[in-house]
């Protein structure tokens, strides 16, 4: 099979294995030690390929957030909008819920 | 009655003159799907109905298959990742309410890759979907469930979604007719978000009238997508009638790197708009390497931000139950969108996308529609995109183009390669044209048949 675009143009310079434990912090994954070295390497592959957008010259192009050209769109909250849930459809599939209320992890020590 | 084979327009017909029960065509459909789908594992619900639905509406009594990341009230949407196990939406997305609303009936939800993050339906946690054509083949992805069953005729036609080739790609591997509308002519709400400035969902049929038909049926402004538009409808199926003349603009830059086979296909059917009327001008686009790198950018960053939402709090399980795919993409995006990084990868990619429309605009000054295989190669086996975690995008670097502008597309079938696959030709139109690329594939589907692929991937699946 041929592919015209080579995948390989590797730059081993690009991440650190604490980037990607950092970059997992953010995204709030855990991985194992297996997966931060899959990952490393996976994520220097394709940085390295979309590195070729440094050829194209953009100084005097303004970013594009979405290819639509539709002005803001507002409208009124509330129940009259119709995508409203009942408590019921709000809370079904919820894992663990009280009084009417989501229930979340405890972040705040007690002591 | 035979039904094998029959077009939503065709059922519509025998529904409308009652020469066929509503109930009859449920139940056929129900029984191919209990024969096949264990084979192909198109579907990951199925739903047998007891009540009908009512029987009103352009769509009375048809029956469809619906991609499961789209929001099915009281229906189990997993967008198939562990995820989302056991979430039954409360609410109804607004493309599978308009087809209920027409008298349409939900068959099942169909296979994708988990999140719609690939290329192959193979990073779903359920198992991936085999290619009805070659059951040691992927199907494409990620609407790949959505495609294979109705290339093997499971269900008469499907609802997709793309974000960069999702469609069109499993539309051409196997042999289905796959229609990507414009951005903001379809509404995302209720779709599972993944790439949010570029999500389109579409049909995928076996005629190009069927796609017509749905396509008026799901268009059209909804007041709960923001990003909806307003520009008006047309009557998508009428317009097919018209014998328009058009100019067709062939662009080099997406011709290279193509598989040998699938290049004599798309030649031939150059001439085949030739020898219709059309008039073949070449033009210049920018290279959709570049399109690769938009996507891959700006894409990430959409899903970081998108996926953020699974906490396993309100819906679903915890973030422990993501795998390899959404990790990767989500840890991406997270880098792209970083301090010291926002400039040089996210900023850069959403200028390259204004470089991109305009390239795109200043083509469709000279042309009406512009023509390109849908894949640069055929379906590939079950396992191949495994090896590379980058390769997908490559498999749809002729789609992100028009993604990333975000103009509709559709793949047609044009024939089978040497090994006997199906080939996808694709036409890509003007910002809501959709009217003119259905127009042109519906005056290739009556000039060619496809070459008789539809029919030959379904008579592979005999009742």
């Amino acid at each position: 099979m041929k592919l015209r675009y080579n995948l390989f143009m590797t730059n081993r310079s690009l991440l650190s294995r604490k980037d990607i434990l950092h970059l997992a912090k953010l995204a709030n994954l855990s991985l194992t030690n297996k997966e931060i070295e899959e990952y490393l390497d996976q994520l220097e592959d394709t940085l390295s390929y979309i590195d070729n957008l440094k050829e194209l010259d953009t100084a005097n192009l303004l970013p594009a957030a979405r290819s639509s050209n539709e002005g803001n769109i507002f409208f009124k909250d509330g129940i009259e909008n119709g995508r409203a849930l009942t408590l019921n459809e709000t809370l079904q599939n919820a894992k663990k819920t009280k009084d009417g209320l989501f229930q979340i992890p405890q972040i705040l020590n007690d002591k | 009655m035979q039904i094998l084979g029959k077009s939503i327009a065709d059922l519509q017909a025998l529904i409308g003159s009652r020469k066929i029960k509503v109930k009859e065509v449920q139940q056929y459909f129900l029984k191919r799907v209990r024969k096949y789908n264990p084979t192909l594992n198109a579907f990951l619900t199925v739903q047998d109905q007891d009540e009908m639905s009512p029987i009103n509406g352009v769509l009375a009594g048809i029956p469809f298959a619906v991609k499961d990341n789209f929001c099915t009230k009281g229906i189990r949407t997993t967008a198939s990742s562990c995820v989302l196990d056991q979430f039954i939406p409360p609410y109804e997305s607004t493309v599978t309410m308009r087809l209920l609303s027409a008298g349409a009936t939900i068959l099942g939800k169909t296979n994708m890759d988990a999140w719609a993050h690939g290329s192959s339906t193979e990073t779903s946690d359920y198992g991936p979907t085999k290619n009805p054509w070659d059951l040691t083949r992927s199907p494409g992805g990620s609407s790949g469930g959505s495609a294979a069953a109705v290339s093997a005729y499971l269900t008469p036609a499907a609802i997709g979604s793309e974000t960069a080739g999702s469609i069109r790609q499993p539309a051409a591997w196997t042999g289905v007719v796959g229609l990507k509308p414009s951005y903001g002519r379809v509404s995302r709400y209720g779709v599972i978000a993944m790439g949010s400035s570029f999500d389109c969902p579409g049909p995928l049929t076996l005629t190009v009238k069927d796609a017509a038909i749905l396509l008026g049926v799901i268009a059209g402004k909804d007041p709960f997508d923001g990003t909806s538009s307003n520009i008006p409808t047309a009557d998508y199926k009428t317009m097919l009638k018209a014998k328009k003349f058009l100019t067709i603009g062939i662009a080099k830059e997406y011709m290279e790197g193509m598989e040998e086979s699938l290049k004599l296909k798309i030649e031939e059917s150059l001439r085949i708009f030739q020898k219709l009327g059309h008039r073949i001008k070449t033009v210049s686009l920018l290279s959709p390497k570049y399109a690769i790198s938009v996507y891959t950018i700006i894409q990430r960053a959409e899903v970081s931000s998108n996926l953020a939402r699974y906490d396993g709090i309100r819906y679903g399980n915890d973030r422990t139950f993501f795998a390899a795919e959404a990790k990767r993409r989500t840890m991406l995006g997270a880098y792209t969108l970083s301090f010291g990084y926002y400039d040089a990868y996210y900023k850069k990619a959403q200028k390259v996308r204004t470089l991109i429309v305009e390239d795109f605009k200043r083509a469709f000054k000279d042309v009406d529609v512009i023509v390109a295989a849908s894949t640069p190669i055929s379906a590939l086996k079950l396992g191949e995109f495994a090896k590379y975690p980058f390769f997908g995008e490559l498999m749809d670097v002729l789609n992100e183009p028009a993604a990333i502008a975000g103009i509709p597309a559709i793949s047609v079938p044009c024939g089978q390669d040497k090994n006997g696959l199906p080939v996808g030709l694709q036409i890509m139109g003007n910002y809501f044209d959709e009217a003119t690329i259905l127009n042109l594939a519906f005056q290739f589907e009556k000039e060619t048949e496809f070459f008789g692929v539809i029919k030959k991937g379904i008579a592979r699946y005999q009742d």
